[in-house]
């Protein structure tokens, strides 16, 4: 009995250690179902009418809000698509043929995640303005892709290591090409690396703000660059609208690391470390 | 394995190659290659975007002047060196603790659930986790002032606004963002660590202490020092989370690196000193990796 008690206890502790951690998030989206005047009560009610106005209103009433968030899925699935598929080829190549400078290339990708923001951007900003670029979708998706593609080939190398190179040799030896070799034979085996290459720099490109403030613009802003420059602010900022904006914009990657939760190692390290916790 | 094949497929097999890396070349050298070249040239350059005047060559007067501190980076850097230090440590011992804590939870009931509102924090929009912190902060209808005043009966505490106060408050935020994220890592180690080596621990009675320094840390190690190196990194380039909170006020107290970095370069437009302060900053960068790196290749050679 004793030691069910404790099993009971220990597991309370843990869920409550979670709840804790959780709780700013949950009192942003309890503040999103508030009227105005219930979010800027003194002390903060957490008894109030629910209400959805608020979800209402940022659907019907704000027109920049549905261009946002067409912009930040629109940016993101595209950026990541491109992003996996030729670090997918490029990471083949370096785990198959371990070409000449190998690891300096791997090297070099890696530093481009490590530099501060401001620092890769700002060459790409001049360029940008030299041709022309800025605030311009493709232009965009190709940074971002840029940007994706290090994480990528660094994920989908240590899965391509993973898969023997005799499933190569078998395809090539009964005469497949090489194109059916990689597309047919090994692809369908690094299919987790695919997945979590494509959710963790998903959700980067989605969360991300700065490249979107200095390269894009009003025609290809995201939420993030909406929440940063302020417009949702009248005066004071607009609580209402932010606390039902932010509450819709985290639902993805929360719904991605429940329901992918075996790939959140492998993403969150780019690929160095493997397991499930 | 070439001499294997026939010598027409060698050929072949070097088109391959370079087809395949072709893609991500080019994307390289478009956007990265080229740029930083062009900031390379640029930092020993005089260039303001605002005067309208074409680049003047400046020798290396821009590295001179981060040197006798113009614009007070040396503090940027100190504060960042700070936020790291501080930073990580707590993270990484309050994750730790909690790796520990979460570890035998295997057949908790709704695990994936608690984990999941648990990993929560880092995978967070930055930009918005600033600005709803903001609102919990606030010192008139936040809910942190309310739960000051009303559970703990102590005064009204400003946390953004206070100068004293704000460059913790941020911080207590990243540590809320990254603390899941050294969970994480621990319990990979602990993963990482044989069971039988564990029973075997338990059936030679070992004592705590000795577990952990004779067998779990054997084991764990490196992906616990990964882990430590990720989380140096990202924190050395904390921008977007501070930007919504505070913009690197009040006064300077809450300035890092990036934030000063971004404001030289994209509201003051001084581009050929915010090149050579982005040359200094890749240098760092380039030092973190290396180390990163190799602590990767040890990591292969142990096993």
């Amino acid at each position: 009995m004793s030691h069910r008690l404790r099993t009971w206890t220990y597991y309370g502790v843990l869920w409550l250690v979670s709840l804790l951690f959780f709780s700013p998030v949950a009192w942003i989206i309890l503040s999103s179902f508030k009227t105005r005047n219930d979010i800027l009560a003194t002390p903060p009610k957490l008894v109030f009418t629910p209400t959805l106005d608020n979800y209402i209103d940022l659907f019907t009433r704000n027109t920049s809000f549905l261009l946002q968030l067409g912009n930040s899925i629109l940016l993101s699935v595209s950026a990541v698509v491109i992003a996996v598929f030729v670090s997918f080829l490029a990471a083949f190549c370096f785990s198959r043929f371990k070409p000449k400078g190998t690891d300096f290339l791997m090297f070099l990708l890696l530093s481009i995640r490590m530099l501060p923001g401001p620092a890769v951007i700002l060459p790409v900003f001049l360029m940008y303005v030299a041709f022309g670029w800025k605030d311009n979708h493709l232009a965009l998706i190709l940074f971002y892709a840029m940007f994706s593609i290090p994480f990528s080939v660094w994920i989908l190398k240590g899965f391509l290591d993973g898969v023997s190179t005799r499933f190569d040799e078998t395809g090539r030896v009964n005469g497949g090409s090489w194109f059916h070799v990689i597309f047919k034979v090994v692809l369908p085996q690094v299919k987790p690396g695919l997945i979590a290459a494509f959710i963790f720099n998903l959700i980067f490109v989605w969360n991300e703000f700065l490249f979107n403030f200095i390269i894009g613009g009003v025609t290809t802003q995201n939420i993030p660059y909406a929440l940063a420059v302020g417009a949702y602010s009248d005066g004071g900022l607009n609580w209402t609208f932010i606390s039902a904006l932010t509450s819709i914009y985290i639902v993805p990657p929360v719904l991605f690391i429940y329901f992918f939760q075996k790939y959140l190692l492998v993403g969150m390290t780019f690929g160095t470390v493997r397991g499930e916790v | 394995m070439s001499s294997r094949l026939m010598p027409g497929v060698l050929d072949n097999r070097r088109f391959l190659v370079f087809a395949l890396l072709v893609p991500v070349l080019a994307f390289f050298v478009v956007f990265n290659t080229i740029p930083t070249l062009w900031l390379l040239g640029l930092s020993f350059h005089k260039f303001s975007l605002i005067s309208g005047m074409p680049p003047e060559f400046f020798g290396l007067r821009n590295f001179e002047d981060i040197y006798y501190n113009k614009n007070g980076i040396w503090g940027d850097l100190g504060r960042t060196f700070l936020f790291v230090g501080v930073g990580v440590t707590v993270q990484t011992v309050l994750g730790v603790l909690l790796g520990f804590l979460f570890w035998g939870s295997k057949d908790m009931p709704g695990r994936r659930i608690a984990l999941t509102l648990l990993f929560t924090p880092m995978v967070l929009t930055p930009v918005a986790t600033g600005t709803f912190f903001r609102f919990i902060y606030d010192p008139t209808f936040g809910v942190l002032n309310a739960l000051l005043t009303g559970g703990l009966g102590m005064g009204v505490v400003d946390f953004l606004g206070n100068p004293k106060i704000a460059y913790w408050a941020v911080l207590a935020v990243d540590c809320w963002m990254w603390t899941p994220f050294m969970t994480l890592m621990t319990l990979a180690a602990l993963g990482s660590v044989p069971k039988a080596e564990l029973e075997a621990a338990e059936i030679d009675r070992l004592s705590w202490p000795k577990r952990i320094s004779l067998v779990i840390w054997h084991h764990g190690k490196f992906i616990l020092m990964l882990g430590i190196l990720l989380r140096t990194i990202d924190a050395f380039k904390t921008l977007d989370l501070i930007i919504p909170m505070t913009k690197g006020g009040p006064g300077q107290t809450t300035r890092l690196v990036a934030v000063e970095l971004n404001k030289q370069s994209f509201e003051s437009f001084n581009m050929g000193w915010s090149s050579a302060y982005s040359v200094l900053l890749l240098l760092i960068s380039i030092a973190m990796t290396s180390i990163f790196i190799y602590i990767l290749n040890r990591r292969r050679r142990a096993r």
